[in-house]
C-alpha cells in the first residue's frame, strides 16, 4: 500500500466520522472501539467546549489547559470502558469537571466547595484570551460570588447549552434540584450584577 | 438585569492556533499518528508486551540483601539477581513449623488458594520427605508473558521426630499408623519486576502452586529410635532440645498408648495426696517446749507491766490525800439509836461502799470555804474567837496572816 493510498483512505476516514452525528459518534465508539481516528475526532469536536468549561471553573487559562489536557488524556485511556449508557459529550464533560476539582483541591486544598470564592474574582482581570468584553468580565467575576454547585450548573446551562438531563447524569443530581439551583444562580448574579454597574 | 433574556457571551476568546497547537500537543503526548488509524486505545485489562517496557540501568542497585530466619532470628546474606528488565530474583525462603505451628495456619488457606495458579507456590512436605528428598525443579510461567521465571529446590532440613507424649491430643485423621509429620513450608524463589515510571500497567507476580502433602503423609515410614520430648517451652529452640530428648527403645504410636490406657483397670487411691511439694513449715514436728510455759511467761509480763506502770505513776499530792479524807468523813457519820431503820441498812454489807451511789443522795464534792484576812493583827479578840469556832465546826477556814508561822528560810537549813 503505498503513502498516497493509505493517506488518501484516513482522509476519508476523517471525513465520515466528521459527518457522523453525535450518536452515531457514540455507537461507533462502542462497536468498532477506540482508535486513534476516533479519538482525534473527539478531541476536535469537545476541545474548545472542555476548555472554556475549564476555564469558566477555573479561570485560570494554565489550570483549564491542564485540566483540558489531562481529560483528553483520560479520554483516550478510559475509551474502551465508554459503554454508550450516557452520551458521550456528558461523559467527556464529567471528566473534565472531575479534572477541574481536582485541580482545584490540588491548588487549595482546604476550600469548602459549600461557599464562595470572592477571591478568585482578582484572577479574571489579567490573563490570557480574555474576550475584552465588559459585561462578560463582571458575570465572570459575580460567578465568583456562587457557591461551586451553582456556578457549576449555570455555566453549564447558560454557556455550554446542556440539557437539564445532561447536567443531572453529570452531577447526579436530579433535575428539579437543579433547576432551582440554577434559578437561584440567576437571581443572584442578577443582583450582583446591578451592584457592579 | 433579565440574565434569561439578554445573553451574555463568555469571557474567554481562545484562538484557533491555540486549539490546534493544544492538540498537536495532546496527540504527541500519547503518542498518537494521525496518519496510523490501526492506533487503538490502551486496554486497562491487558497487559503490555514485554517489548514496550523499558529496559531498566541496574547498575548501581545494590545486589546483596540480608534474610532473616524466622526460627532463629539469624539473618544470612542472599544475593539478588537484577537483570536488565530490572527483575530481582530472591532465593528461596524455607521454614519449618515444628517450634512455632502458629506462624502458619494451615486450616487457613483454602483449597482454592492452593489449587489456583495465581498464588505463591507453597509445599507441605513431611519428614518422610525429608529422609527420602526429593529433587525437583518446576519452571513457572505467567500466562501472557514469559517475564517470571521460578526454579523450585526442595531444601532438607534435619528435624526430630516428635512422638506425642500423653498430654498431646491428636485428632482422629492424624492417627494414621505413622509418625508425626513435620511439616515444612518451602516459599519459592519469586521474581520481581521493576519498572520505571513511564510505564502505565504494572505486571502482578503469578505463581503457580504444586502441592504434594497430601500422597506423603498416608506413607508408612520405618524410622529409627524415636525421642520423646517431655515438655519443651515454648522458648527452648533446635540447639537446645536435646537437653530435654530422651531415646526410648521401643517406639509406640499414640494410638497404641491410647489403647493400653483404656484397658487398664485404674486404681483409685483413696489417701490423701502425697505432700512432697508441701511448705516446709507444714511438715515440721510438734515442739518440746510445754505449753504452760507460755501461758506463765505471759501472766509474768502482765504483773510486771502492772508494776511498771505503777511506778511510773506521779505521786499523789498532800492536798488530795487530805481531800480524800475529808470525803471519807461523811460515811461515818453516827445515826442516834432512836431513829428507826432507814432503807439504806437494807443494803447488803458487802454493797454499803457504794451505798450512796446507789440510793442517789451522794453529796456534791463543795470546796473548803477559804476566807484570808489580811489585817488579823487589827482583829479585836471577839471577832477572832468566832472565827475560830467556825474553823472548829468546820464551816470555814481562815487563812490568816497574822505571823503566826515564819516564813521558811532554806538558806538557815
Amino acid at each position: 500500500m503505498s503513502v498516497d493510498t493509505a493517506n488518501a483512505k484516513n482522509m476519508s476516514e476523517t471525513q465520515r466520522l466528521q459527518n457522523l452525528s453525535e450518536d452515531d459518534f457514540s455507537i461507533e465508539l462502542v462497536t468498532s472501539g477506540a482508535t486513534a481516528s476516533l479519538f482525534v475526532e473527539i478531541v476536535r469536536r469537545y476541545q474548545q467546549q472542555i476548555y472554556y468549561h475549564c476555564r469558566n471553573l477555573l479561570l485560570s487559562h494554565d489550570d483549564a489547559d491542564d485540566a483540558a489536557q489531562n481529560t483528553f488524556i483520560k479520554v483516550w485511556q478510559n475509551a474502551n470502558q465508554f459503554k454508550g449508557d450516557s452520551r458521550l459529550r456528558t461523559w467527556v464533560y464529567r471528566i473534565a469537571t472531575n479534572e477541574s476539582i481536582n485541580l482545584i483541591r490540588k491548588r487549595k486544598p482546604t476550600i469548602d466547595f459549600d461557599e464562595a470564592q470572592p477571591e478568585m474574582a482578582d484572577m479574571i482581570t489579567e490573563d490570557l484570551y480574555l474576550s475584552g468584553d465588559d459585561i462578560s468580565l463582571k458575570l465572570q467575576k459575580a460567578l465568583c460570588y456562587l457557591p461551586f454547585k451553582q456556578k457549576l450548573v449555570f455555566t453549564l446551562r447558560y454557556f455550554e447549552d446542556l440539557t437539564y438531563e445532561e447536567i443531572a447524569v453529570l452531577t447526579s443530581t436530579s433535575e428539579g434540584a437543579l433547576k432551582a439551583s440554577y434559578h437561584h444562580a440567576v437571581k443572584k448574579l442578577e443582583i450582583y450584577l446591578s451592584v457592579l454597574r | 438585569m433579565d440574565l434569561e433574556n439578554e445573553k451574555i457571551g463568555p469571557a474567554y476568546n481562545a484562538p484557533d492556533s491555540y486549539f490546534k497547537e493544544s492538540e498537536s500537543r495532546l496527540l504527541q503526548r500519547l503518542g498518537i499518528d494521525i496518519n496510523s488509524p490501526e492506533a487503538a486505545a490502551p486496554k486497562i485489562e491487558s497487559t503490555k508486551p514485554l517489548e514496550v517496557l523499558m529496559k531498566v540501568d541496574t547498575t548501581g542497585i545494590q545486589k546483596r540483601a540480608r534474610k532473616q530466619d524466622p526460627q532463629t532470628s539469624k539473618s544470612v546474606g542472599v544475593d539478588k539477581e537484577v537483570d536488565a528488565f530490572g527483575k530481582v530474583e530472591i532465593a528461596p525462603l524455607t521454614f519449618t513449623t515444628n517450634e512455632n505451628p502458629e506462624w502458619v495456619n494451615f486450616s487457613a488457606i483454602s483449597e482454592e488458594t492452593i489449587g489456583s495458579s495465581d498464588s505463591l507456590n507453597i509445599t507441605k512436605v513431611t519428614y518422610g520427605d525429608l529422609l527420602n528428598p526429593v529433587d525437583e525443579t518446576t519452571e513457572i510461567k505467567t500466562e501472557d508473558s514469559e517475564i517470571l521465571e521460578t526454579e523450585l529446590a526442595v531444601s532438607e532440613i534435619p528435624v526430630p521426630e516428635i512422638i506425642a507424649s500423653e498430654s498431646l491430643i491428636a485428632e482422629p485423621a492424624e492417627l494414621i499408623p505413622t509418625e508425626m509429620e513435620s511439616e515444612l513450608i518451602q516459599v519459592e524463589s519469586a521474581v520481581i519486576e521493576v519498572q520505571s515510571e513511564g510505564i502505565e500497567s504494572i505486571e502482578t507476580i503469578e505463581l503457580t502452586v504444586p502441592v504434594i502433602a497430601e500422597g506423603l503423609l498416608e506413607e508408612k515410614i520405618e524410622l529409627p529410635d524415636s525421642i520423646i520430648i517431655h515438655e519443651v517451652p515454648d522458648s527452648v529452640g533446635l540447639d537446645e532440645l536435646e537437653s530435654y530428648i530422651a531415646p526410648i527403645n521401643k517406639p509406640k504410636s499414640p494410638v497404641i498408648e491410647e489403647i493400653f490406657q483404656q484397658d487398664e483397670p485404674q486404681i483409685v487411691n483413696l489417701e490423701a495426696p502425697a505432700t512432697a511439694f508441701a511448705p516446709i513449715a507444714g511438715r515440721q514436728k510438734e515442739s518440746a517446749t510445754p505449753g504452760w510455759l507460755g501461758v506463765a511467761a505471759s501472766l509474768a509480763a502482765i504483773v510486771a507491766a502492772y508494776f511498771i506502770w505503777n511506778a511510773i505513776q506521779p505521786p499523789k499530792a498532800e492536798e488530795a490525800m487530805a481531800t480524800e479524807l475529808q470525803q471519807e468523813e461523811p460515811t461515818a457519820i453516827e445515826l442516834p439509836l432512836d431513829e428507826p431503820a432507814s432503807p439504806k441498812d437494807t443494803i447488803p454489807d458487802g454493797l454499803q461502799l457504794v451505798e450512796p451511789l446507789i440510793t442517789g443522795d451522794m453529796p456534791k464534792y463543795k470546796e473548803p470555804n477559804v476566807y484570808t484576812i489580811i489585817d488579823a493583827k487589827e482583829m479585836p479578840p471577839r471577832t477572832k474567837r468566832a472565827l475560830q469556832d467556825l474553823e472548829d465546826n468546820g464551816l470555814a477556814t481562815f487563812d490568816m496572816e497574822d505571823e503566826m508561822f515564819e516564813e521558811l528560810d532554806f538558806e538557815s537549813l
